[in-house]
């Protein structure tokens, strides 16, 4: 009589334990409370950290307003990647980008090989230079570090970015954004 | 020998239980050369558990030279233990309008036990007039 009791009763509680951890797809936001966290990569979120910091330091900055003719005109030139991954550096970079278009402070020099055909084109027929020299252009490096004690280890992923006048032949801003992450296996949630 | 089997069991319950307790102590200057602007904030709290462990200690904005809107959120840690969350700005422009924005990350943050501690944003555009800080409390 107790076990038809308890038997109930136990795979209640059991049901109820279990039903936070299914694990149907579903969509998810970047940067939500589930994010996967993983100790040997760098995750999508973390770019967005990075370029998020990179791009308040700079607009608070104010180097982008120093131009003549505002908005700035940017071009994005090499980010080094010394990290055991591979990584497509525009994850970081198209976010910066984005972001400085939308404040209305810089315009990225483009790089889609019609529009510059375009651009020769019309420069050709009109007999007359109508390309813009950057004013600045952005440059970086990813490096990671890796600690290890016993069974646990922190990876820290440094994110490098320089604002470059080329005309000047110095760097008129810089940041930096260290990501570390700790523990001894990759999990969900931060 | 009961009452010895007890005495390091609590020992060791305590032990456990103030892991993990790490506070801050914090010096500064007492005469403040700057002058905070703070705003009367409206705040909606729907998880008083992080309210009372991670407060809202108020809310201060300057406009930059640039034009842009810089909001800084005085936080403090009721706690004696190490606090996780998540943060996340919204802005609006002079209509109220959600301004859509790339670098509104939602960020990770962490405080110390007793820590205060200071989280900023910067406005995504100069059309951004009013703003939204979002807080959830971690796993």
């Amino acid at each position: 009589m107790k076990n038809k009791i308890l038997l109930p009763l136990i795979a209640a509680a059991a049901a109820a334990l279990f039903t936070g951890c299914a694990t149907d797809a579903h969509y998810v936001q970047t940067g939500d409370k589930e994010q996967i966290v993983s100790l040997n990569q760098i995750n999508i979120q973390d770019y967005a950290n990075a370029a998020n910091d990179a791009v308040k330091d700079l607009l608070q900055s104010g180097a982008l307003d120093k131009v003549a003719n505002p908005p700035a005109l940017l071009e994005l030139s090499r980010i080094v990647n010394n990290t055991s991954q591979q990584v497509d550096t525009d994850l970081l970079t198209k976010k910066i980008s984005i972001a400085l278009l939308q404040s209305g402070k810089a315009q990225t020099k483009t790089v889609d090989r019609k529009a510059v055909g375009y651009q020769q084109e019309n420069e050709f027929m009109n007999d007359q230079k109508t390309t813009r020299l950057p004013d600045f252009t952005l440059s970086g490096k990813i490096i990671e570090t890796v600690d290890r004690a016993g069974s646990t280890r922190r990876t820290t992923y440094s994110f490098q970015l320089s604002l470059n006048d080329p005309k000047a032949g110095v760097q008129v801003w810089e940041g930096e954004k260290e990501i570390g992450k700790q523990g001894t296996r990759n999990t969900v949630g931060f | 020998m009961k009452t010895a089997k007890l005495f390091f069991l609590a020992l060791a319950g305590s032990a456990l239980a103030l892991a993990g307790c790490t506070t801050v102590n914090s010096v500064e200057n007492a005469q403040k050369e700057g002058q905070r602007n703070m705003v009367s904030d409206q705040r909606v709290i729907t998880d008083p558990s992080l309210n009372r462990k991670v407060a809202i200690v108020g809310v201060n904005t300057a406009m930059l030279p640039t034009g842009l809107l810089k909001v800084q959120v005085e936080l403090e840690n009721h706690t004696r233990s190490l606090q996780r969350f998540l943060y996340h700005f919204e802005w609006f422009d002079a209509n109220g309008m959600q301004v859509n924005n790339i670098i509104s990350a939602s960020v990770p943050e962490q405080i110390e036990g007793k820590e205060s501690k200071m989280i900023f944003s910067i406005a995504p555009n100069p059309s951004c007039k009013d703003f939204r800080v979002k807080f959830i409390e971690a796993n």
